[in-house]
């Protein structure tokens, strides 16, 4: 489990990847003050969960459900996760890849639509 | 040279660090505008910009030095006012809706909170959930992991279950914090997150607020929680009606912002 609590202000860049939207995108705006155009700001746009509803993450889903131990249920000993984690590994070495293809893939065509069609992108991040 | 703007504070607010770096390479120094009893943080503004580690950075820091010492009300990044006098006419124009946004803020910061599944803990409590997902499981590493179609079959139930799974933890998180803030906000959904929630908490609240999270934590052992805080209240500046003039640059901007679902 990752556990990140950054106490005391957030001026280290540690959290700044958390906070980032808070910068860009909250914060108070003024009608009589410009907003400097920003370059590289469709970064914010990229959304990592477009592609849940695909196939790659169907198999994803199945090959990792495959890897677990049905016979130990989420209470069972720490030692024996270990071993099947390690035992799991070779077998799912095939699998990355091509999900992390994909969501390159993903991204770039998300990028090359976003330019076009700002709404659709966004309804196709809420999964319509 | 236009005038870049961190934030507003009282004009009575204690002085800032000397030599307080801002954005732009070298970094340009900051400064204040006292007009009435408002004043504005600000500094030249670079001839480009582009929302870089530095000058994000840069932003972060300017705003966490000045909320150290009194409330302050964070600009987004990269706001800019083509010079110093425009930026003290409209202290002085909307002197009783900063100081109004001000007495509000004051003694509060705001909480990030986010959270994901840990996919494999998440899968294990999904099969104990789902006797239909179990027994397809089962069945497909009988016939060897089963066909093309048997595995997208059982992973689209899975990430059916998931995304379900997504929605009431989400709605779990805003339940267990929301009575220890002031108020809550969604942060954009665009960045994938199971959920995004900003509150607002007062000073005295903050280690409740910190244990309520720690808590959570423990009795959900299949999220991961990322919280980043004390910060600027970024998410709280802005009153609904003006939240209504900004709503352009909202949209431009993340259309997802906008959309309290998912």
């Amino acid at each position: 489990m990752t556990v990140a609590t950054q106490r005391g202000g957030g001026g280290g860049s540690s959290g700044l990847y958390d906070v980032l939207e808070l910068i860009l995108d909250r914060g108070l705006v003024i009608d009589a003050y410009v907003r400097v155009s920003l370059l590289g700001i469709e970064i914010l746009q990229i959304d990592v969960r477009v592609v849940v509803a695909s196939v790659d993450t169907y198999l994803r889903f199945a090959e990792a459900c495959n890897r677990l131990d049905l016979e130990a249920g989420p209470g069972k000993p720490a030692g024996l996760t270990e071993l099947n984690r390690s035992g799991a590994r070779g077998k799912t070495k095939g699998a990355l890849p091509r999900a992390e293809e994909t969501i390159s893939g993903t991204f770039q065509q998300a990028r090359h639509e976003g330019r076009e069609r700002q709404s659709d992108r966004a309804a196709r991040r809420r999964g319509e | 040279m236009s005038t870049y703007v961190y934030g507003i504070i009282r004009a009575s607010h204690p002085s800032l660090a000397k030599d307080l770096d801002g954005i732009g390479d070298p970094p340009r120094p900051v400064r204040v505008l006292r007009q009435g009893e408002l004043a504005a943080i600000v500094s030249d503004a670079p001839d480009q910009l582009r929302p870089k580690r530095r000058d994000l950075l840069a932003h972060q820091r300017v705003l966490a030095e000045a909320g150290a010492g009194g409330v302050v009300l964070p600009m987004r990044f990269a706001s800019a006012s083509p010079d110093d006098d425009t930026v003290t006419e409209v202290l002085a124009e909307r002197a009783e809706h900063f100081l109004e946004r001000l007495r509000a803020l004051d003694g509060t910061a705001e909480y990030n909170v986010k959270a994901n599944h840990d996919e494999e803990a998440v899968i294990r409590l999904i099969m104990t959930d789902h006797h239909d997902i179990r027994s397809l499981a089962e069945a497909n590493r009988e016939a060897g992991g089963g066909t093309q179609e048997d595995r997208i079959r059982l992973g689209e139930m899975i990430a059916a279950a998931v995304q379900e799974r997504e929605a009431a933890d989400a709605r779990l998180l805003h339940q267990a914090l929301e009575p220890l803030a002031e108020a809550v906000s969604a942060g954009p959904q665009s960045s994938g997150w199971l959920a995004n929630f900003s509150f607002l908490v007062e000073g005295g609240s903050a280690e409740r607020f910190l244990a309520a999270v720690d808590a959570f934590r423990r009795e959900h052992l299949h999220l991961e929680l990322r919280v980043n805080g004390p910060l600027p209240p970024y998410s709280f500046v802005d009153t609904p009606s003006s939240r209504q003039v900004d709503g352009g640059t909202a949209e431009a901007f993340g259309a997802a912002a906008a959309q309290p679902d998912g």
